[in-house]
């Protein structure tokens, strides 16, 4: 390189960071990013419009909304972060990382007193870092056993199944109805493998963690995916490839087709059953190996990144997206479940939401309060598949997932 | 102002970030280190590698068919040239997810017509078997590489001048031999664009393998362009420096291919 491209690159770059400073310094009116993930297309974005309309109204602060879709959000927001651009609001399934790196406010310093003590506790404990609220339960949802009623009558069976013995001699004897019928369809693709496998293991007295240590190659864990393997290929009551399914496009699709008699669902889906009304389906508890069955609870959160001279306007803003009100005509909207006492309340009698809500006193949740757990997701969703699939081995792909949530552990 | 990102890209490359995004501290060469330790790094070379050189050859081969059809004169022509436009103005993650579906094992066309045709026994899940995802995402890669392709070929077949043809006639090369003296080597200098661009194109392209893929743990179908995105976002390394690092030898690797590539074909010579 020629020193005059030289130097013409290193006042390009120079240039360029003169211009970023320029723009924060240069906020004249006062205004706060809001970044909210997109639940869907018909309802998130209206809301939130509305509602930062009325927040700019009351209290002369603009509003920069963002609303991102679920594929791309943890991209941007890092990018955000990676530019030293955060948010001042940020909605996402995750908190503790940024907890940690000390970029959030405590509940204390951006909510009232009221909008705290409304939250449901297990919602608000699910938030909690060393002991402080971060991630403040924006809302949350309850995954519930879906079965096809027409097939299970037309396989003569009498109802769902309580037991996972009943549930294997379910899943044979819908498979056996031949035509294509699917027994289970199990996705352990990397979309949401995290959620499929969370409650299979619960069910079967395994968890995450054994106190304060990662237990994810346990005993139980083990035999948990033993049985989801074999479900594969000795029973071969799934469809085909399930460590290659992903939820929405396939194991959802398969189900809504009507070609399956078993899948773990949630709101959405019903609401979709519902609308396409072809097939005849019930909600009932999972099949267990316990005494009660367990189901997984799933959080999402609103936090508030720390700006200088901005917890005021972020108090406002919490403040009115947590009125009542507001809070429950959007997950109403969206077909989930409230995270506040007043919520439950005003939403209890809801019929829909009926199998979901006697769910939650069972529902438990994936240890999104570590931040360690970031990195362990992702790294379940990307190889608990493998055990699924012929000449998978199960005990292996968990003791390498202890590992290597061992090793991050170590390396903090 | 073109130069802005590639200096980003350099300097996150020698930083430490933490899992949210936010930097930690200067890392010197910490993370391409880190990256050649990578257990996936040889297969996702091995994939890439072979994605490239396979998608960019058939292209080219296909392409070269289709421009002389679409150079020699019929009835419809112009509606031909257009239809061929079609995929190219679609999107890339619209065409990728209209061919997931139809790979589909249960609802795809494809298996539908094979077994129908008795081609197939019984349906194969295209985009889940070992055996055959690489070759559906190639034949996808493909697919959306013919438009622009066989344009720049069809390009060089109109400036090669009917004289030149004439002569050929006359000296007695007709049909094969004609178009293996005469309009090849003419054509050399659009080959010589239409694979320089395409090489870069399709080392770059992300839309399709990350679609076709998207359902399969692991790494074993990735290129160096979706394994950097899984090391950024999607795996548990969660790394945007590492992830960096891979950009910048991902700019380097298509440089050192695109310059080999020129040497070997004998740019400088043909001054084009």
């Amino acid at each position: 390189m020629t020193g005059r491209a030289l130097s013409a690159l290193v006042l390009a770059a120079v240039a360029a960071m003169l211009a970023g400073c320029g723009d924060r310094g240069a906020a004249k009116t006062p205004s706060i990013k809001v970044v909210i993930a997109e639940y869907s297309k018909d309802h998130t974005r209206p809301f939130w419009q509305d509602l930062a309309e009325q927040y700019t109204k009351q209290t002369g602060v603009k509003v920069d909304l963002q609303i991102i879709d679920w594929n791309s959000i943890d991209q941007q927001v890092t990018t955000m972060i990676q530019n030293n651009q955060p948010p001042d609001v940020l909605n996402l399934n995750t908190f503790a990382s940024y907890a940690k790196d000390g970029l959030l406010y405590s509940s204390d310093e951006v909510l009232s007193a009221k909008t705290r003590e409304d939250f449901l506790e297990s919602f608000a404990r699910g938030g909690e870092y060393r002991g402080k609220l971060y991630g403040f339960p924006i809302l949350a949802s309850a995954r519930a056993f879906f079965y096809n009623k027409d097939l299970f009558a037309k396989a003569g069976l009498a109802g769902p199944p309580q037991t996972w013995d009943d549930f294997v001699h379910a899943a044979v004897k819908i498979k056996n109805l031949g035509s294509g019928a699917i027994g289970y369809a199990l996705p352990l693709g990397p979309e949401e493998a995290q959620a499929e496998w969370s409650i299979w293991m619960w069910n079967n007295g395994g968890d995450w963690k054994a106190g304060s240590r990662w237990a994810i190659d346990s005993e139980q864990n083990v035999q948990a995916l033993q049985f989801l393997a074999d479900l594969a290929n000795r029973h071969k009551v799934t469809q085909v490839n399930p460590g290659k399914t992903n939820r929405t496009d396939g194991a959802f699709q398969l189900f809504k087709d009507g070609k399956v008699g078993m899948v773990i669902g949630f709101g959405p889906l019903a609401a979709q059953l519902d609308a396409e009304a072809k097939v005849n389906y019930g909600i009932a508890q999972m099949p267990t190996q316990l005494a009660a069955a367990v189901t997984l609870g799933v959080e999402d959160y609103l936090m508030a990144f720390k700006k200088k001279g901005n917890a005021e306007a972020v108090r406002q803003f919490l403040d009115l997206y947590y009125r009542p009100e507001n809070i429950t005509r959007w997950i109403t909207a969206e077909g989930f479940l409230p995270v506040t006492r007043s919520g439950l309340e005003r939403m209890s009698g809801n019929p829909k939401l009926k199998p979901f809500l006697d769910a939650l006193p069972n529902a438990r949740l994936v240890p999104t309060t570590d931040p360690g757990w970031d990195r362990v997701k992702l790294d379940v969703q990307q190889n608990i598949g493998l055990a699924v699939q012929p000449g998978g081995d199960p005990a292996k792909v968990l003791e390498r997932l202890q590992k290597n949530a061992e090793t991050a552990e170590s390396a903090r | 102002m073109v130069l802005y990102p590639a200096v980003e890209l350099v300097r996150a490359s020698l930083s430490r970030y933490s899992v949210t995004g936010l930097y930690q501290s200067a890392a010197g060469a910490r993370n391409f280190r880190r990256l050649i330790e990578q257990e996936a790094l040889p297969t996702v070379i091995g994939n890439t590698a072979l994605w490239v050189t396979a998608v960019v050859a058939i292209a080219l081969l296909i392409s070269l068919a289709l421009a002389q059809l679409l150079n020699a004169s019929f009835p419809g022509r112009r509606a031909v040239r257009w239809a061929l436009i079609v995929p190219w103005a679609a999107s890339l993650i619209m065409t990728a997810k209209l061919f997931a579906w139809i790979y589909d094992y249960y609802f795809g066309i494809l298996n539908r017509l094979l077994t129908a045709a008795g081609v197939l026994a019984h349906p194969v899940d295209w985009l889940g078997d070992e055996a055959t995802v690489m070759a559906a995402m190639i034949a996808v890669g493909v697919f959306v590489s013919l438009p622009f392709t066989t344009y720049v070929l069809l390009a060089g077949l109109q400036s090669i001048p009917a004289e030149v043809y004439e002569a050929a006639t006359v000296d007695g090369a007709a049909g094969w031999r004609s178009y293996r003296s005469v309009t090849l080597p003419l054509l050399r200098p659009a080959l010589l664009v239409a694979t320089a661009l395409n090489i870069i194109y399709v080392f770059n392209s992300f839309p399709i393998v990350w679609t076709l893929n998207d359902r399969n743990p692991g790494f074993a179908h990735d290129t160096m362009i979706t394994y950097m995105y899984k090391i950024a976002f999607k795996s548990a390394l969660r790394d945007v420096g590492l992830a960096a690092a891979l950009g910048v030898v991902n700019v380097l690797v298509i440089l050192v291919a695109i310059l080999g590539y020129l040497a070997a074909a004998g740019w400088r010579e043909d001054h084009v």
